[in-house]
């Protein structure tokens, strides 16, 4: 039964509006800023009235990046795909490396397991310039910095713990009778993994690997310390932008929100899953 | 040469020992069924003929063949799971196709399903998703697709557990004929005697991790080999109490509860030992002019075609009796009857061991 | 009796020869598992391994083992007490506020109504948001000359606030947008237990005509406490080790008032290139959290439990 008074109910209401508009607020501005001109951005007082254009995005999409001073080349489409291409290829892999492990790690109890899910599981707690500055000097003697595949590997130390915590969870709530009941019917480990377990966990498995993607996008420090303004994401580009094209605050603008776009995309398509995926599986939203 | 044969089985999860010296054997066509109390390693015993588990020592061989090393995808092993263990994302049709497909690729299997679903009628719910299914439709598509393949051994996990009363009463006519027909060496799971015994060509009694006793239905009921077989079967529960055999002029006696109950003559190679005594309640007899064991009644229950009474002898001993309803009268409550026990259902076992009593002197 | 005569020529050789195959699987499946913790563990151990050198990129000759020395020089460097204070004082600003605030959100937002649900999830956005990025956007709104905040503070006394790049009110706004990016991680936590918690201790509450504020303190609270401090122990442990927002945001400057733990490593290694400073660093850093997360992991493995019903 509901006993609240209309005077709490309205209460109520502003606070969440006020909520609202805090956590909302920052993302709408700069979204507008993405569509004014620096004239209009430098003009006090701010107002909300304005010529819209899309000439900041233009000039990120074509590279080109047209002042009083001449012509600079922006190479934030690159930041972009560097991104995609990253993500893409960290979230594949930790799902190929990852799930098989997880399905070990459910069915089979052993202490190698236990060890490895816990090492993985503390060293998301640990520092992870920890790890990434000897890191980065092994990656000289390796010849690794700045490569596709280097970042891609030491993007798996953000998303293999990620699939396993919650893909192990997914694969635990199986009954282990329905996997018996179609080894029995005459199939082998493999086939009963493929054609059972994976189908059946298939929810976990996406939302593990969406995630994966949307930390591994918006992880910075992992490419600030190995890769160079070659291999950068739009994290590490972003800033770079910011102090290379000074004063093109609308670009700058409009290059945070193409970076920001398709995480939110995401976490609006998969918020079902984020509090499973952030508690690693402890919380079930 | 039995289907099924198992020697010495042994079982131990983490030094805590379940099963231990089991042997077994099947034969094609035959219904041996595991009874037991909850607990007692029923379920382990056939994960281990179905290979789910490893047993810690022993032998399973199947159609002679030694499972060792053979995984259970190759036992020729089909298994209907308590809680039906469905594939929950394929219908009901390709659940039971799947053995066939394992077996033929996809040669067959619309007759193959067509044909055991037809038998289990359920034939009208193949297009089904498991979730759309009645307990008892469930249960059937889980039969079926243990029997799909013919397997050489069915493994039968307490299926009527989760069904409800008047379908349980329906399988239990059918399951027999359905069974036998299979040909295959069925092992099934109970937990209820009544089950066990309408269902059985041998019964297994497993208890305490090992098997009390193997024998036909009939046999473990009248001669049961220890007072924990015979406490396990029989409705109301067989009654207790000690007793002491005596010679007399005329016979051998059982002197129990102030009452002198004439037994057996063979039993004199016991004479002077104490044992305690079980008597199935329908063995009781209150006739009209009397026998050895006097009693009031202190209560009168009756339940459909049988009348139980609560006894209570001169000692303070209490028992129960169990009465035809349409028999001879029944005596009130508060009256002092006159009961004596029929043979047959007066069985003696030892004092410490529970083991019956047998006549040539020895135990078991 | 099952007679066992005709089986006893079956040779009775102990079950000791178990099936290979399966028993090799559960390693093989998590061969690539290992490999990464092996990847994460090498680089772990060098740096403890640097931290007792004394190492600097540009002048490696003077490479040399110097056992527990830069760890005791830590001591009675003010820098490195600088690092402790503003790194707990940042970690104890932000995990506070956020509980405070994200608990409050989740309070307002319990009953599970569409519009509540819309709000939850609407609110999910800022967290998604990169820190990095995040950090550029306030930057962006707090520029002195067009930033919106700016104008709106102005118009509140304010005049020449410079958020950032001014030693009083920087940290006040690294904790802003940390509060920003972080509170809905919170909330998410603290609406789910309160989602979960059973329903009949506050019914029978509302039967018995029990205040409202005795209900929150002694049944709310009390029941949601394990989500309460997995939310905060998850928070703390980050917060303490903040990179992103800060290094985004100013580098750590002014001065050297945002010098947290992470960013004064990232300096002493990449400006200063002394490698063995900036290990030693981190590996005081990794103690403290090694040591706050060991308690907390028994504590989430504890609550996983709950959710999976599983060892």
């Amino acid at each position: 039964m509901d006993h609240t008074s209309p005077l709490e109910k309205t209460l109520r209401g502003i606070a969440i509006a006020l909520v609202l508009t805090f956590f909302l607020f920052p993302i709408f501005w700069i979204v507008l800023m993405s569509l004014q001109t620096n004239a209009t951005i430098l003009r006090m007082p701010p107002s909300l009235v304005f010529e819209p254009t899309l000439a900041n995005y233009r000039a990120l999409l074509t590279g080109t990046l047209e002042t009083t001073a001449g012509n600079l080349d922006i190479a934030f489409m690159r930041n972009l795909g560097n991104s995609v291409i990253l993500s893409l290829s960290a979230v594949a892999l930790s799902l190929l490396l990852g799930v098989p492990a997880a399905y070990a790690f459910a069915r089979f109890r052993f202490r190698l397991g236990e060890n490895i899910a816990f090492t993985l599981l503390s060293f998301r707690f640990a520092p992870p310039l920890l790890v990434l500055l000897p890191l980065s000097l092994y990656f000289k003697h390796l010849g690794l910095t700045d490569t596709y595949i280097g970042l891609v590997w030491v993007y798996q130390l953000i998303c293999l713990p990620l699939i396993l915590w919650i893909v192990r969870g997914y694969f635990e709530d199986i009954s282990p009778d329905i996997e018996h009941a179609y080894r029995l019917a005459g199939y082998g480990w493999w086939q009963t993994f493929r054609r059972i377990a994976v189908p059946l966990a298939r929810p976990g498995i996406a939302a593990a690997g969406l995630l994966a993607f949307i930390f591994a996008w918006n992880n910075f420090v992992f490419a600030l310390i190995l890769a160079s303004a070659d291999k950068q994401p739009v994290t590490v580009g972003a800033l770079a932008f910011v102090t290379a094209s000074g004063i093109q605050y609308g670009q700058i603008a409009a290059a945070i929100v193409l970076s920001v776009t398709p995480t939110l995309l995401l976490a609006l398509y998969a918020q079902r899953y984020l509090v499973e995926g952030l508690s690693l599986g402890a919380v079930k939203g | 040469m039995a289907l099924l044969e198992i020697a010495s089985l042994a079982k131990s999860f983490r030094r805590e020992p379940v099963l231990a010296d089991i042997s077994l054997r099947a034969n094609a066509g035959e219904i041996v069924v595991v009874f037991g109390p909850s607990g007692t390693g029923k379920t382990v015993l056939l994960r281990l003929i179905a290979g789910l588990e490893e047993p810690t020592s022993g032998q399973i061989a199947i159609d002679n063949r030694d499972m060792a090393d053979v995984p259970p995808e190759q036992r020729g092993v089909g298994m209907a799971f308590q809680n039906f263990a469905l594939f929950p994302h394929m219908t009901a049709f390709e659940n039971i196709a799947s053995p066939l497909r394992a077996l033929n690729g996809n040669g067959g299997v619309t007759a193959g399903v067509g044909k055991v679903a037809k038998l289990l009628k359920i034939d009208h719910v193949l297009g089904h998703a498991p979730r759309e299914l009645s307990n008892g439709q469930k249960q059937r598509t889980s039969l079926a697709r243990a029997l799909a393949a013919s397997p050489k051994i069915l493994l039968l996990d307490d299926p009527l557990r989760n069904v409800d009363a008047k379908l349980r009463f329906e399988m239990r006519l059918e399951l027999p004929k359905l069974l036998r027909q299979s040909g295959s060496a069925v092992l099934y799971v109970t937990q209820d005697y009544k089950e066990a015994m309408a269902l059985a060509d041998r019964i297994a009694v497993l208890l305490g991790g090992a098997f009390e006793q193997v024998a036909a239905p009939e046999e473990i009921y009248n001669a049961p080999h220890s007072l924990a077989v015979a406490r396990l079967f029989g409705d109301p529960a067989i009654n207790v109490a000690e007793g002491r055999i005596e010679t007399a002029a005329d016979g051998v006696r059982l002197a129990l509860a102030d009452a002198a109950l004439p037994i057996d003559p063979a039993f004199r190679v016991h004479a002077g030992r104490t044992v305690t005594a079980g008597i199935r309640p329908e063995a009781v007899v209150i006739a009209r002019d009397g026998g050895p064991l006097s009693a009031v009644v202190e209560a009168v229950t009756p339940l459909n075609e049988r009348t139980v009474l609560l006894l209570k002898a001169a000692s303070g001993w209490e028992f129960l009796a169990s009465l035809p309803s349409s028999g001879e009268a029944i005596p009130e409550a508060g009256g002092r009857v006159h009961a004596g026990i029929r043979p047959a259902g007066l069985h003696l076992f030892d004092r410490e061991s529970g083991r019956r009593l047998a006549v040539n002197g020895r135990e078991g | 009796m099952a007679s066992i005569t005709a089986a006893a020529h079956i040779a009775s050789r102990p079950a000791s020869r178990r099936r290979l195959g399966p028993r090799l699987l559960p390693y093989l499946l998590s061969l690539p598992a290992l490999l990464v913790c092996i990847g994460i563990l090498i680089p772990f151990f060098t740096a403890v391994y640097y931290s007792t050198l004394r190492f600097r990129l540009n002048l490696p000759g003077l490479k040399g083992f110097i056992g527990l020395d830069n760890y005791v020089n830590f001591l009675s460097d003010s820098a490195f007490w600088n690092t402790v204070k503003v790194s707990t004082l940042y970690a104890g600003l932000t995990v506070g506020v956020e509980l405070c605030f994200g608990l409050a959100i989740a309070l307002l937002l319990q009953k599970p109504t569409r519009f509540n649900n819309l709000a939850s999830i609407l609110l999910l956005l800022p967290l998604m948001t990169a820190p990095a990025l995040a950090a550029l956007m306030w930057k962006l709104m707090t520029n002195p000359n067009f930033g919106i905040l700016s104008y709106l503070v102005s118009l509140v006394g304010f005049t020449d606030f410079r958020w950032g790049s001014d030693p009083k009110t920087a940290l006040l706004t690294v904790t802003l947008v940390d509060v920003w990016v972080y509170t809905p991680f919170i909330m998410i936590l603290l609406l789910a237990g309160l989602r979960s918690l059973p329903k009949a201790p506050f019914e029978a509450a509302a039967l018995d005509g029990v205040p409202r504020s005795f209900v929150f303190f002694r049944i709310t609270l009390p029941m949601l406490m394990p989500y309460i401090i997995t939310a905060a122990l998850f928070r703390l442990l980050d917060s303490i080790q903040q990179f992103d927002i800060i290094y985004s945001m100013t580098q750590g400057g002014p001065g050297d008032t945002l010098m947290v733990f992470q960013v004064q490593a990232y300096l002493e290694f990449f400006q200063y290139t002394n490698v063995g400073r900036s290990a030693a660093l981190l590996m005081i850093l990794w103690a403290i959290t090694y040591a706050v997360s060991n308690v907390f992991i028994k504590q989430w493995l504890k609550l996983r439990q709950r959710t999976h019903g599983m060892t």
